[in-house]
């Protein structure tokens, strides 16, 4: 799966502000919809939180893959973010989670978009990427080590 | 009365009834409708003959239904009960004809139309990416069991037949021919329920079968050809015998390869239709039409109608075909087997039979060594070998579909017609008890690292409280790989084992009652997990919103209520 054409500097934010599970979800869907991703920021934010309702998606080792489906966006939408210091997010292993990937797509239409929280989280089971991503200063960075 | 009495009851009144009325029209009808009434009446005891030989051989005898509609042909055909006069009828639903066929040609062309649908099917089950991710070991191993099944073929029929004196005589390249063809789905439903369908040996198997059908069905289009020139008396001309085989073989891959290459615009155009009925019918037509360029070009129908199918069989139309053309699969294929049944006369074997055990026992030879020896080259022990040229024991329709048309050409007589058919029935009926217990004591590998990539798996294993929860949540994860653009790929229809494959990501899931098992590489854990996960947190929220319900008391009680009361309306 070719994950540069799904990443780019307006959906990898590396300085997110939040410290709770739910400020950090809106913060990520905040700025996407400032970037021109979103449309309907309230409807984003409530598929998301609806998924997380149903069970936590913080995985391991301070990975969390918040996603939803919703029709207030029309094709796959992607974020990569990072708070460095890291919030309770009632992951699997308890650990506060610090790199987030997010995915919002359209309810009944077909394409890779599990596929693309698989990828990234494939890549991120290596520690030493974790802290590489933990580490990068720009967007660019976080594109390269995705591509390699 | 039982169920099944009353059953045999109801038919053998509409049996008598047509052949009452059948009587009754007869004298009056011209020649015409007479010929239609009794390709009708034929079609009706065809019909439902095969679906009670089907049940009875599933059922009870633990065999293949396919093996149940082959004989239910030789119960009721020429050679049997066919013949016999009936008082009403005044002749024989099944006279003997006197041509080569001992069927009549409108019954001979409704199973020639099956033959073609059921190759252009089994080119769209044609699993290509598995063959590709295996092809290595998978194509020596196909590739050494045709060339040595069909060399012993051919040879036995030189050897031991008086009328053969050339290794190039119709008859003996069509032994030959018969020989090769693998059946796999006898093997993968096997394989499966002793759930070593993604063991080394089931992926081999499986890969070898791919590249066993593509060459067999290449070989019978340079025999057709060649057979073709000997019957019109020319001698053994190499120069013209290269130039059939030249032209078989470059109609085969100029058509498989425009096929391929113009799928997906050929797909994109049958979408525009957009009615999925219409789209299976168009395809099915575009199927018959490449058949009947084929049989133009000096080939044999069924090549056009298997490589059209295998052109379909990578697009993302081909699962949605394969659905809709079940039906007409389901309703044909069976007349099929019962007319080839129909074909056998084993008065005409007499003579033979010798010849027919000592052909069927090189049949079987030329599978195990053919592709056990390359196995064993390729890594497997002893035991692994066998197991892979075990597997590649059954013969099927193509085999039945070569003898037909062998038959028909006038290449092979009834006698070496018979033979064939006998060879499919012993090497399908041996092949599962072989297979089951080949696969008993440990490894089958020699070199580890021969297969270490596809052995490096993970495995992820559910189980539910009950069957209808365990088909509902397959169903849902099999969508959901879809709706990532995934190919799911049903293995056979009888079995519940999918392919999911989407370029290098390959995917087993079996179901197996209360179980799902899903079979990946330890790389794609996590794409699996993730689906999963997401399907049963789905059915978490659907049993919660059940319980949301009016409780399942009330609306039980509400359904039930005046059911038996008599001032209903």
């Amino acid at each position: 799966m070719n994950l540069r054409k799904l990443l780019s500097k307006d959906n990898i934010f590396l300085d997110l502000k939040s410290n709770t599970k739910e400020e950090i979800i809106e913060e990520i869907i905040d700025r996407l919809v400032a970037s021109g991703k979103i449309k309907d920021r309230n409807a984003a934010l409530k598929a998301i939180l609806e998924r997380e309702r149903k069970m936590s998606t913080g995985m391991e080792n301070g990975i969390a893959l918040p996603h939803g489906k919703n029709n207030s966006v029309d094709k796959l939408i992607t974020a990569i973010a990072v708070k460095k210091e890291g919030v309770d997010f009632d992951s699997i292993d308890k650990k506060p989670a610090k790199i987030f990937v997010l995915t919002l797509s359209p309810l009944n239409r077909t394409g890779p978009h599990i596929q693309f929280l698989a990828e990234t989280s494939k890549l991120l089971r290596d520690s030493e990427t974790r802290e590489k991503v933990l580490s990068a200063k720009t967007p660019k960075e976080i594109i390269r080590l995705f591509n390699e | 009365m039982s169920i099944y009495k009353r059953f045999v009851l109801i038919f053998v009144i509409l049996l008598l009834f047509a052949v009452y009325s059948y009587a009754s029209i007869e004298e009056s009808k011209p020649e015409m409708e007479h010929r239609m009434i009794t390709l009708i009446l034929q079609l009706a005891v065809i019909v439902i003959t095969v679906r009670i030989f089907g049940v009875i051989f599933r059922r009870y005898l633990k065999q293949p239904g396919v093996l149940g509609e082959l004989f239910a042909g030789f119960v009721i055909g020429p050679y049997a009960l066919g013949s016999i006069i009936l008082p009403i009828l005044n002749q024989p639903l099944f006279p003997k004809l006197g041509t080569v066929l001992p069927v009549t040609p409108e019954l001979y062309g409704i199973a020639v139309i099956a033959s073609i649908v059921l190759l252009f099917m089994a080119g769209l089950e044609t699993d290509l990416p598995t063959f590709l991710r295996f092809s290595f070991v998978g194509s020596i191993v196909g590739l050494g069991g045709v060339i040595l099944s069909f060399f012993l073929g051919d040879m036995i029929a030189v050897l031991l037949l008086p009328n053969v004196d050339s290794f190039m005589a119709p008859a003996a390249l069509f032994l030959g021919t018969l020989s090769t063809a693998t059946s796999v789905g006898i093997t993968a439903r096997v394989l499966s329920e002793i759930r070593k369908m993604s063991s080394p040996e089931g992926v081999t198997i499986l890969a070898g079968a791919v590249l066993d059908d593509v060459l067999g069905i290449v070989i019978l289009a340079v025999v057709v050809g060649i057979s073709r020139l000997g019957l019109s008396g020319a001698g053994v001309d190499w120069g013209k015998i290269g130039l059939i085989a030249l032209k078989a073989f470059g109609f085969w891959v100029i058509c498989t390869g425009l096929g391929i290459v113009f799928a997906t615009r050929l797909t994109r155009w049958l979408k525009w239709i957009k009615s999925p009925d219409a789209i299976a019918g168009v395809s099915l037509g575009f199927a018959l039409f490449l058949a009947g360029l084929a049989e133009m070009a000096g080939l044999a129908m069924i090549i056009g109608a298997y490589i059209m199918g295998l052109s379909l069989s990578q697009t993302d139309m081909a699962d949605e075909l394969r659905n809709r053309l079940h039906g007409v699969y389901q309703f044909l294929v069976p007349i099929f087997f019962c007319v080839m049944g129909m074909m056998v006369n084993f008065s005409a074997m007499k003579g033979i039979i010798i010849f027919g055990l000592i052909y069927t026992l090189f049949a079987i030879l030329g599978k195990i060594l053919g592709c056990g020896i390359p196995a064993y080259i390729m890594g497997f022990n002893l035991k692994g070998a066998f197991r892979v040229g075990a597997g590649m024991l059954p013969r099927g329709e193509v085999t039945l579909i070569i003898a037909g048309i062998g038959l028909s050409t006038g290449a092979i007589g009834q006698d070496m017609f018979g033979v064939a058919v006998v060879t499919l029935l012993v090497a399908s009926i041996i092949a599962p008890p072989i297979l089951v217990k080949s696969f008993e004591g440990g490894n089958g590998l020699r070199n580890e690292n021969l297969l270490k990539k596809e052995e490096k798996g993970c495995q992820i294993k559910l189980e539910f409280p009950s069957v209808h929860i365990a088909s509902f949540i397959c169903s849902r994860i099999l969508q959901a790989f879809r709706n990532e653009e995934f190919f799911v790929h049903r293995l056979n229809i009888e079995g519940q084992i999918y392919h999911i494959k989407k370029e290098d990501i390959f995917i087993t899931l079996i179901q197996r009652d209360k179980t799902i098992e899903l079979n990946t590489s330890t790389e794609n854990k996590h794409l699996v997990s993730l689906i999963v996960l997401e399907e049963i947190l789905e059915l978490k929220e659907l049993l919660e919103a059940v319980h949301k319900l009016k409780s399942p008391e009330y609306l039980y009680t509400e359904l039930a209520t005046g059911l038996f009361s008599e001032d209903e309306e």
